[in-house]
């Protein structure tokens, strides 16, 4: 069991850091970029919501505190991308102990977590919107030097296998978190968080350092945002619109799963550019906003018939068939 | 009386045929040079974007009725049209798409945040990108030599505000010395209400409060009552389009009446919707902000032509269009489709068949230098140009009753 999930990781990753070398397409590439940010935001996401049943309305406080630290190091400190990375990472982790701390500490739980952790994020963005170090409201502008160096690369292929390679390692994360004695007491808390520390389970610990490490993993989807696009405002660091994504892609993947996350992003991003696509083609022209309503519909009969997500529907459908 | 019959009509249409198809054979020898156009039409910028597209779209048609590039063989220009979806990524994913379809330069992006990262991604091929609106003075600060911004900037808009505002008081015999800013707390909002705290009072105006709302606001009633309680001569607001109607009109249901209301570059203070919508709030508003020339004649005709299926008169569609003849006219002045040719026909552009109030167009480092807002007021259920004085249709009514 645990050498097949291990070889299938080993399987998806070659599978997508080959996918580039089959076409010239940059849209398609572009699009790859972007589907590894969100996946590794939901993975993220996923460690602490899906494993340990912590629903996180406010992972944006997390992503957008990767990106800032990012931008930051480089802009006003001058520290070189590859230095700053670890840091923002470093930096996410720590935001999300402190917010676990506040909240955990208060023993808060289930909306009222959910709640809190919105109002962070709200926070997060309305300090950075206004504090003159972040940019203010006029954000954050990386200089524009395409060089391995400045982790700036002219060939887009390797900014996506930069990110495939996170998305890779967080797999692994995810798959050792499993197996191991956290993870177990994680699942624990989730299914019963009384009875977990009634058979001595330290549930505060255990909790902080799910949210630590959640932190972490999002801030480097946060970061590579922040090379990516090198342009920076607080409604797109922390803004709502992260929190969505990184919750509704393991939604619909499948929460609490090692491949969940990655594959919500894929269907999520996915669906968004094949309707967009299928009807620019299919009414002559852009008709802005139709493919947003079909994919406002398949959302709806995605979470009303597979509400384990599209892993646990196919699951469940083996499981009919044995 | 003559009678039509059926030889003549024959006839008629042969030659009306004939007429349409001959510049058609011409054109089909070459082929069409590919134009994207990147708006927001999805997403909270939706209206601007699609006022914006209308602009572009009444531009390319006229281009290619009147025979396309003809440099290039009449090569007729086509839309490759991309939905930023109100969203940097948007954007960027629009411009990859561009340049899969091998456009020869980018139109558009209109806010900020978006111009700055589709420009960006843009130059990583090297496509001439113009921007519509963008004030953000960042883009053309950057030394990206693909971009090129048309409109004026931040810094600009602001000066020439400030300059008018002191003109118009000082003609009045400075009936105005407090002021309130209300702003959004976005990139211009903020931006603005900052430039105002510091130079305001070098003109002789004491701010009295500064009040920041976020967009979207649903309610200003508190914002509204707090105006009333500090009465203040002047309001400066700058806010987008739905939130300045909504305090126009709690003020005016509330009869909070100052001196003045002197918008900036705001989003709906000289906007016809407005205007028509509800043209007791709007009353006697003044604005600074993108307007077309209307000494003109092409403005009138333009305007006609997007007022045609019941859409209204915005600064974004002339901006678009005249954004749109600048490129084309670059092409044209270039004879080719090559990029890096573009780009050179761009920064020494001195395009003046455009119907802003700007002049033959300059670039320094991107920006138009010729660039320059106007104030405008509403007067009557109709926007008219208050400054600058040479022309203006009408007198400024300051200060209000």
């Amino acid at each position: 069991m645990k050498d097949k999930t291990l070889l299938l990781i080993a399987i998806v990753t070659l599978a997508l850091a080959l996918l580039p070398l089959g076409f010239e397409s940059n849209v398609v590439l572009n699009f790859l970029a972007f589907a590894m940010i969100i996946t590794l935001a939901a993975q993220g996401w996923n460690v602490l919501g899906g494993f340990g049943g912590q629903f996180s309305f406010g992972h944006a406080a997390f992503f957008g505190t990767g990106a800032y630290g990012m931008a930051l190091l480089q802009v006003r400190f001058g520290v070189n991308a590859w230095l700053a990375m670890p840091i923002a990472i470093a930096l996410g982790a720590a935001v999300g102990y402190a917010i676990g701390f506040l909240s955990f500490r208060a023993r808060l739980r289930g909306s009222y977590f959910a709640l809190v952790t919105l109002a962070f994020a709200e926070v997060f963005r309305i300090s950075a919107n206004v504090w003159s170090f972040t940019g203010g409201a006029a954000g954050v502008l990386v200089p524009l030097k395409l060089d391995p160096w400045n982790m700036q690369f002219a060939d887009k292929r390797l900014g996506y296998w930069l990110a495939l390679a996170l998305v890779a390692l967080v797999l692994l994360i995810t798959h050792r978190l499993r197996e191991s004695r956290f993870g177990a007491q994680l699942i624990a808390i989730r299914e019963n968080e009384d009875a977990a520390r009634a058979l001595g389970a330290d549930a505060l610990a255990v909790k902080l350092k799910a949210i630590a490490l959640s932190g972490g993993i999002t801030a480097a989807a946060g970061s590579l945002y922040t090379q990516k696009f090198l342009y920076l405002d607080a409604t797109l660091a922390y803004g709502p619109w992260i929190s969505v994504e990184a919750l509704l892609a393991p939604i619909i993947g499948g929460i609490g799963t090692i491949f969940g996350p990655l594959l919500g992003a894929f269907l999520l991003l996915g669906l968004g550019e094949v309707t967009k696509t299928f009807f620019a083609n299919l009414l002559g022209g852009a008709r802005p906003g139709a493919d947003l309503v079909v994919f406002g519909v398949l959302l709806i009969l995605c979470v009303a018939f597979a509400p384990r997500g599209v892993l646990g529907l196919l699951a469940r459908l083996r499981g009919r068939g044995a | 009386m003559n009678r039509l019959n059926r030889r003549t009509v024959l006839q008629g249409a042969g030659a009306s045929a004939a007429l349409i198809a001959a510049p058609g054979l011409v054109r089909a020898q070459a082929a069409p040079v590919k134009i994207g156009i990147l708006q927001p039409v999805t997403g909270a910028l939706a209206q601007d974007g699609e006022y914006g597209r209308l602009g572009a779209e009444i531009a390319l048609n006229e281009i290619n009725a009147a025979g396309g590039i003809k440099s290039m063989g009449g090569a007729a220009l086509q839309m490759v049209f991309g939905d930023a979806r109100s969203s940097p990524e948007g954007g960027t994913a629009e411009v990859e798409r561009m340049q899969a379809e091998g456009v020869a330069g980018i139109v558009g992006g209109f806010a900020s945040p978006i111009v700055l990262a589709a420009s960006q991604a843009a130059s990583r091929y090297d496509i001439p990108y113009v921007v519509d609106v963008g004030v953000s003075d960042q883009i053309v600060n950057r030394g990206l030599k693909n971009t090129f911004r048309f409109g004026p900037g931040f810094g600009t808009v602001t000066s020439t505000a400030l300059e008018n505002l002191s003109k118009l008081n000082d003609a009045a015999g400075k009936p105005a010395k407090t002021v309130v800013i209300v702003h959004e707390d976005g990139l211009f909002g903020s931006g603005m209400a900052k430039l105002l705290n510091e130079r305001l009072p070098q003109r002789g105006f004491e701010v009295m409060e500064t009040i920041a709302h976020p967009t979207p606001s649903r309610d200003m009633s508190n914002v509204a009552l707090r105006i009333r309680a500090l009465n203040p001569d002047l309001v400066i607001p700058s806010s987008y389009y739905a939130e300045f109607v909504l305090l126009a009109r709690t003020m005016q249901q509330q009869r909070i009446r100052p001196k003045g209301v002197y918008a900036i570059l705001n989003g709906a203070a000289s906007n016809f919707r407005f205007v028509k919508e509800f043209p007791d709030a709007a009353n006697l508003v003044m604005d600074c902000n993108h307007w077309a020339d209307p000494r003109k004649p092409r403005t009138a005709q333009v305007r006609a032509l997007a007022e045609k299926d019941g859409r209204f008169w915005l600064y974004n569609t002339p901006l678009n269009y005249s954004c749109v003849k600048l490129l084309a006219d670059a092409i044209e002045r270039a004879g080719s489709a090559d990029r890096a040719k573009v780009t050179e026909a761009l920064a020494n552009s001195n395009f003046a068949d455009h119907i802003m109030p700007y002049g033959p167009t300059k670039f320094v480092n991107g920006q138009n230098t010729g660039a320059a807002p106007v104030n405008t007021q509403v007067q009557n259920g109709d926007i008219k140009v208050i400054f600058p004085t040479e022309f203006a249709d009408a007198k400024a009514v300051f200060p209000a009753a």
